[in-house]
């Protein structure tokens, strides 16, 4: 809850007759302290004054919205709640290190008898900061250092530059970060980014050199982006044996992209929920903007956690996502869906399931993919309480087609095309949950459903990532 | 001028009389992304190696195709050459192959030079491996040679590629009046802005660190001009009044030189000192409209899109 000081009535000058009781026995030093509970709930108290100590470059102005709640406290209960938001916020605006709230009564001529002054002692942080972490993606780890400037003019804004070295791919970035001063969840960021990426299942290496720009405000219970993307890709064939088909798709391209997510997410946590929804749709169009890639591209996410007796939970996923190419071109192997893998249809070698080319997977431009889970704590509970409460164990059945779509063929045909040859796997295993971001699962997977082409990996699996199916 | 065009799918040969009026081509080359890290040397024979050894099993396909960038708006002069002369040699060989031109081209071989050819399930890029792919499959021009005339060839063929194709990688990337009307709105015309110009003036830099490097950066152009006179003049002392330069029977060295001369001659560029240099040599023109004649205007008139493709579509000098 922070440190929240508050100090006794005592010292207060004798003129309300509320705190006669006190003032006239000094010598009692023993107060029974439910009637002093009582006393302090029911008090009415007006916050007169708010301090603040070891303010620097920050403004006022930003300040003033996150604690302005705090001057309708009526009690004092409710002054401390209300402080103790003020703090999560300031917090949260990033700039502060450290935020502790004293409570006082007020002093000076001004002072009423109910008047109490809060003073927030802050800790800004310096201008500029290192960071050295390590990163899990989806089945890659990675080095980041990073140099961050936090609170750059004064009002929260950010700036960072990170740069990443991993298994799979490279990259750095630079990023601007400004929220709307008041209203934290409504920001604005720019980022400039050079990424290079490998991806063996389709002997393919991609390096984007890109600049975005991304607007994020809450409407609501729902959360929404806006991004503008510029990205020049060039693709690469991974090795001299690089089927025909990746080879054509080498060269350079400029992508212009609008894109719109919208996320509602009422789950309690990311990794492992217990209960809760998350639904996300996600849509791109290409090429109106310039560039030479046209596409529309929609993609949605939906997970439903549902918790079961004895502390098991059920939990489903459905993806889906189509990518329509505008224009002529067909569509490019950089923009399409994958599938597969142990964050996808476990049971399968990583995005090797769909169109193939002598080996090399091309990807698809329509898929759908779904997972029932069964989490359980591990057999017979061991470390409970402590570290056991990391590892659950799960029973899955996970299903998911992947198919291009050949137009002028008609919705009907589409959607026949993804039932058909569908793919599935069931099988049980450990996951280890590592802090709020990331798991690792080791799964014995039986794949089925699989088509001629699929790489699958029957057995022992592991993964690591952000999202699993 | 009336640039050798390939027009149809069928058609794969060059049409068309020897004029004077051009289109703008120039054309490039530069080291591939993947194999950047080897020595060229290191590289050749891995690739030699490798491809001698695959190459053996299968008989020619119907459908060998050799790639290139396009032809009416992107690829310039020392592509275009480099093209013509495989084309050629592979026209000699009597091996059919389609030419199919992609924006791409550059980016997909891989050794990132153009031409190369698909045949089967291998890629070959530039005349010298795929003179020695064609050669593990069987066909060969220069069996008839004696060591010497080995040697001797290999010889002229390293001058043509230190000299003729420098001069034209200089013409089209260190003159400034060209870069600027004519190279660089080719190089990047498939491209968006900014791409167009952010990939032209990324192949320029990476084309006077190259001249730089061999020692061509300090030249002026009348320099240039004066070592292809002399390589011109070389060659033209060699050829005589033979009509080949190994008198019968054509070798991949009048491929390179036919590709290379046909395209200087025929390629309209900002000022006509290039072409004029060779022209100077009439037994040079002679040669290249003989292999013109015999190999590609032969061929067009069996091909039943003949008519079609000799439709002139002719480049006004801008």
């Amino acid at each position: 809850m922070g440190t929240v000081h508050a100090r006794s009535l005592e010292p207060l000058p004798v003129s309300g007759s509320d705190f006669g009781a006190l003032g006239d026995e000094p010598e009692l030093i023993e107060v029974e302290p439910e009637a002093k509970q009582e006393v302090l709930e029911n008090k009415d108290v007006v916050v007169q004054h708010i301090h603040f100590d070891g303010l620097g470059r920050t403004k006022d102005d930003i300040i003033m919205y996150e604690i302005g709640d705090l001057f309708k406290a009526k009690n004092l209960i409710d002054v401390m709640r209300k402080s103790h938001e003020a703090r999560e916020k300031l917090l949260r605006l990033g700039i502060f290190r450290q935020v502790e709230v004293l409570i006082d009564t007020c002093q000076g001529d001004d002072a009423l008898p109910n008047g109490l002054d809060v003073t927030f002692e802050v800790t800004e942080l310096r201008r500029l900061t290192g960071s050295y972490n390590t990163m899990v993606g989806n089945n890659e780890g990675s080095m980041v250092l990073g140099l961050k400037l936090p609170n750059l003019f004064g009002r929260a804004e950010k700036v960072t530059f990170q740069f990443s070295y991993g298994t799979k791919e490279t990259s750095y970035g630079l990023s601007f970060f400004k929220p709307q001063p008041g209203n934290f969840e409504r920001n604005f960021s720019l980022n400039l980014y050079k990424v290079t990426g490998q991806f063996p299942w389709s002997s393919l290496r991609e390096t984007d050199r890109g600049v975005s720009t991304e607007f994020n405000f809450p409407i609501w219970k729902t959360n929404h982006t806006l991004k503008w993307e510029g990205v020049w890709r060039e693709l690469g064939s991974l090795a001299r044996t690089a089927s025909f088909s990746v080879r054509e798709e080498s060269g350079h391209s400029l992508k212009s992209s609008l894109s719109h997510t919208m996320v509602i997410d009422s789950r309690n946590s990311s990794i492992l929920p217990r209960r809760g929804a998350l639904l996300k749709i996600n849509q791109e169009l290409a090429g109106y903007s310039g560039g030479d890639v046209a596409f529309l591209k929609e993609d949605f996410e939906l997970q439903l956690n549902k918790q079961l007796l004895w502390d098991s939970v059920l939990s489903t996923t459905l993806w889906g996502g189509m990518l329509v190419p505008m224009g002529d071109k067909p569509s490019s192997i950089a923009d399409r869906f994958y599938l597969g893998g142990p964050t996808s249809v476990r049971g399968f070698s990583m995005y090797s399931i769909g169109p193939q080319s002598e080996g090399d997977y091309l990807g698809g431009e329509a898929y759908w993919a779904g997972g029932l889970h069964l989490y359980t704590p591990l057999p017979f509970r061991p470390g409970r309480g402590g570290f056991g409460d990391l590892f659950r164990t799960h029973f899955f059945l996970n299903a998911g087609n992947l198919c291009n779509l050949n137009y002028g063929e008609g919705p009907k045909a589409h959607l026949r095309k993804l039932a058909e040859f569908i793919r599935w796997s069931y099988g049980a295993g450990i996951v280890l949950r590592l802090g709020n971001i990331a798991r690792l699962e080791l799964n014995y997977c039986i794949p089925m459903g699989v088509q001629s082409g699929d790489r699958i990996c029957d057995g022992v699996q592991f993964g690591a990532g952000i999202r699993f199916l | 001028m009336h640039l050798p065009r390939r027009c149809q799918a069928g058609s794969q040969f060059l049409c068309g009389p020897l004029t004077l009026r051009g289109c703008h081509w120039f054309l490039l080359a530069r080291p591939g992304p993947a194999e950047r890290r080897w020595p060229r040397g290191i590289m050749s024979l891995v690739a030699e190696a490798f491809v001698t050894q695959i190459a053996a099993a299968e008989p020619w396909p119907e459908n060998a195709a050799l790639y290139q960038q396009l032809k009416e708006e992107q690829i310039l002069l020392s592509d275009n050459a480099s093209s013509l002369a495989v084309q050629a040699f592979l026209q000699m060989c009597n091996l059919p192959v389609q030419v199919v031109c992609r924006a791409n081209a550059e980016y997909m071989s891989p050794s990132g030079k153009v031409p190369f050819i698909r045949v089967g399930n291998q890629v070959v890029s530039e005349l010298g491996p795929i003179v020695q792919f064609v050669k593990a499959k069987g066909h060969s021009l220069s069996d008839g040679l004696n060591e010497v005339q080995k040697a001797e060839m290999k010889a002229y063929m390293e001058l043509v590629n230190n000299m003729l194709l420098t001069a034209e990688l200089y013409l089209q990337w260190c003159d400034d009046t060209t870069v600027e009307e004519i190279t660089h709105p080719r190089y990047g015309s498939p491209y968006p802005w900014p791409l167009n110009r952010i990939l032209a003036y990324q192949k320029q830099w990476e084309v006077r660190r190259k001249m730089k490097a061999i020692g061509w950066a300090g030249k002026s152009l009348e320099q240039v001009l004066e070592d292809v006179d002399q390589c011109c003049q070389a060659l033209s002392q060699r050829l005589g009044t033979q009509p080949y330069f190994f008198n019968k029977q054509p070798t991949e060295l009048d491929a390179l030189v036919f590709g290379h001369l046909f395209t200087i001659l025929t390629t309209q560029l900002t000022s006509d000192e290039l072409s004029e240099k060779v022209k100077n040599y009439s037994n040079l023109v002679a040669f290249c409209r003989r292999i013109e004649q015999h190999y590609f205007e032969d061929h067009d008139k069996d091909s039943s899109a003949s008519a079609a493709s000799r439709s002139s579509k002719s480049y006004l000098p801008s």
